[in-house]
């Protein structure tokens, strides 16, 4: 008890006001914001996100498997134990609570975008977004949530995906669905998920 | 007075007896290969299902199809929904269309020498596919489900032919029994097109049948497969991954899972239907010997017991389990398959 007071007090004193970010975090923070939040367009929001697909991105990005100009030197900089550590931080900020919207709950859309959001398009072999990111895309497992990410962030990484310079998904899955996309379509999915707040 | 007693007690039993024996409703698949270039039904977007009553318990079968779990501790006893192995809500061939399957139905079944209904085969589904308790035969999930697969076969059907009207409504009986009769009403055209034995085969039904293995297929590769292929959607321990109360990525075994009865346990049926339909999306191409193996691995492990189990593993497994697959069998030296199943029809919050 005594020792937790003195760790409050210096963390305090030392200007910090999120007392859980571990010092690693904090360069991460200036983009990304102090609790994940997402600074458009410097960085995407991080909360919300498992902590295992966090941290497997910074391997990604380390590797050059995923590849952006800023975040390749930016990852280099988390090394060891440090990546569980931001990735936990990050992963437990609060995002906003999603009341899913589940399959059966509407029989046909009439928004093509909505359609292939929670229907997919099999004709072109392309499931529904929401059986692998969850209800309404509030991500699951590897799976990343969409639901409140900035949609600029959305389109850079499905066009990422088309182009080859964003890699490291399970047998190339997201990858062969991105690419099945047309740029109209990514456009609009951006924007859907981007204000499932 | 005391031999009454006793009779009496013997027709009880026989008539318990007779009640709890569980029919095959989940006789093999009827797979067939894949041929080259074919083409299949296409039925009709679900936007055109017709206002009304009979509208109404299509759109309802398809909301009980892709969100079963509504029927959880009704008639559902796992994590399952329908569309886990019919993939696009039973519309897409060679992923176990509903639209092929109501025409082939009522069929006769040797194994119990009774003609099913199209409504009884569903009924085995929720036995065993969903590990519960069936629909009493004519309740409305049960109309519903059969109005949905007979809407998205007939509007098929009727569109391979250029009839463009809506699907005719038909009576809650006419639906329940199936399209295999000589007397279901359909337009002429239709009727004229197709044989009731063609429409009955209809290309694309079930999974498509692939070659047998080159080498006898081994749980022990199928697990490298598994961790290669499988893990990242179906969890390290085949427990599917879920959030806000779904599964959308569903357990593949275990006490969430289809159960010894269910037609998936077979190892070919689920090798068809790995080779044909997984990884999702279809991103990679599976070889044949590695959708026996992995099919091999997933069914090697233990799930809820096969409803038709009476106390005796080696009695049932001589009854229904000659076929490709383990139950009654160790596997690795690990306890006999169905020696640990895990209930039938538990409520969820046990």
């Amino acid at each position: 008890m005594k020792r937790k007071l003195i760790i409050l007090a210096l963390l305090i004193s030392s200007g910090s006001t999120y007392a859980a970010m571990p010092p690693s975090a904090v360069l991460c923070g200036s983009c990304h914001g102090p609790q994940g939040q997402g600074v458009e367009p410097l960085g995407p929001r991080l909360a919300g996100l498992s902590s295992d697909y966090i941290a497997q991105q910074v391997k990604l990005f380390q590797t050059g498997k995923r590849q952006n100009v800023t975040m390749a030197p930016m990852a280099m900089t988390l090394q060891g134990p440090a990546i569980k550590e931001v990735a936990d931080y990050f992963s437990t900020q609060d995002v906003p609570v999603v009341t899913p919207h589940l399959r059966g709950e509407k029989v046909s859309y009439t928004d093509p975008t909505e359609q292939l959001v929670y229907q997919g398009d099999w004709e072109r072999m392309i499931p529904a977004c929401v059986t692998c990111h969850g209800p309404s895309g509030v991500g699951v497992g590897d799976f990343p949530r969409l639901a409140g990410q900035q949609a600029s962030y959305i389109k850079n990484q499905l066009i990422a995906w088309q182009q080859g310079t964003r890699g490291g998904d399970q047998d190339a899955v997201m990858g062969t669905i991105a690419g099945k996309l047309t740029a109209a379509e990514i456009e609009a999915l951006a924007q859907y998920f981007s204000t499932i707040k | 007075m005391k031999l009454t007693h006793i009779s009496l007690l013997l027709i009880v039993a026989s008539f318990t007896s007779k009640a709890e024996t569980l029919p095959d409703k989940q006789a093999e698949l009827d797979a067939s290969a894949k041929k080259e270039g074919q083409t299949y039904l296409q039925p009709r977007p679900l936007s055109t299902i017709p206002e009304g009553e009979f509208g109404d318990k299509v759109r309802r079968g398809y909301q009980l199809f892709v969100n079963s779990q509504q029927m959880r501790d009704k008639y559902v006893g796992n994590n399952l929904n329908c569309s886990n192995c019919h993939m696009d809500a039973g519309r897409k061939a060679n992923a176990a269309p509903l639209w092929a399957a109501y025409f082939a139905y009522p069929a006769y079944r040797k194994k119990n020498d009774k003609v099913n209904s199209y409504q009884e085969r569903l009924q085995g589904c929720f036995t065993y596919s969903m590990n519960g308790k069936p629909p009493a035969s004519g309740s409305e999930e049960l109309v519903a489900l059969s109005a949905y697969s007979y809407w998205l076969g007939m509007s098929g059907l009727m569109d391979q032919v250029g009839v463009s009207w809506p699907v005719p409504a038909l009576s809650d009986d006419e639906l329940l029994k199936g399209g295999k009769r000589d007397d279901f009403a359909m337009p002429a055209a239709v009727k004229a097109a197709m044989t009731l034995e063609q429409r009955a085969k209809l290309p694309g039904k079930a999974y498509p049948k692939i070659p047998e293995p080159e080498q006898a297929y081994s749980p022990e590769r199928g697990k490298e497969v598994y961790q290669a292929h499988c893990q990242s959607c179906h969890n390290v321990d085949g427990q599917g991954y879920e959030t806000a109360g779904v599964y959308s990525l569903p357990p593949l075994w275990g006490p969430q899972s289809f159960n010894w009865g269910a037609g998936m346990h077979r190892v070919n049926t689920a090798a068809y239907f790995i080779y044909e339909n997984m990884p999702f999306g279809k991103s990679i191409q599976l070889t044949n010997q590695q959708a026996w193996d992995v099919a091999a691995y997933i069914n090697s492990q233990e799930r809820p017991q096969d409803p038709r189990f009476k106390g005796d593993i080696t009695k049932l497994k001589q009854q229904y389990h000659q076929h490709q697959g383990y139950y009654g069998q160790s596997v690795a030296g690990q306890a006999v398959l169905g020696s640990k199943a895990y209930p039938n029809n538990p409520n969820k919050a046990q």
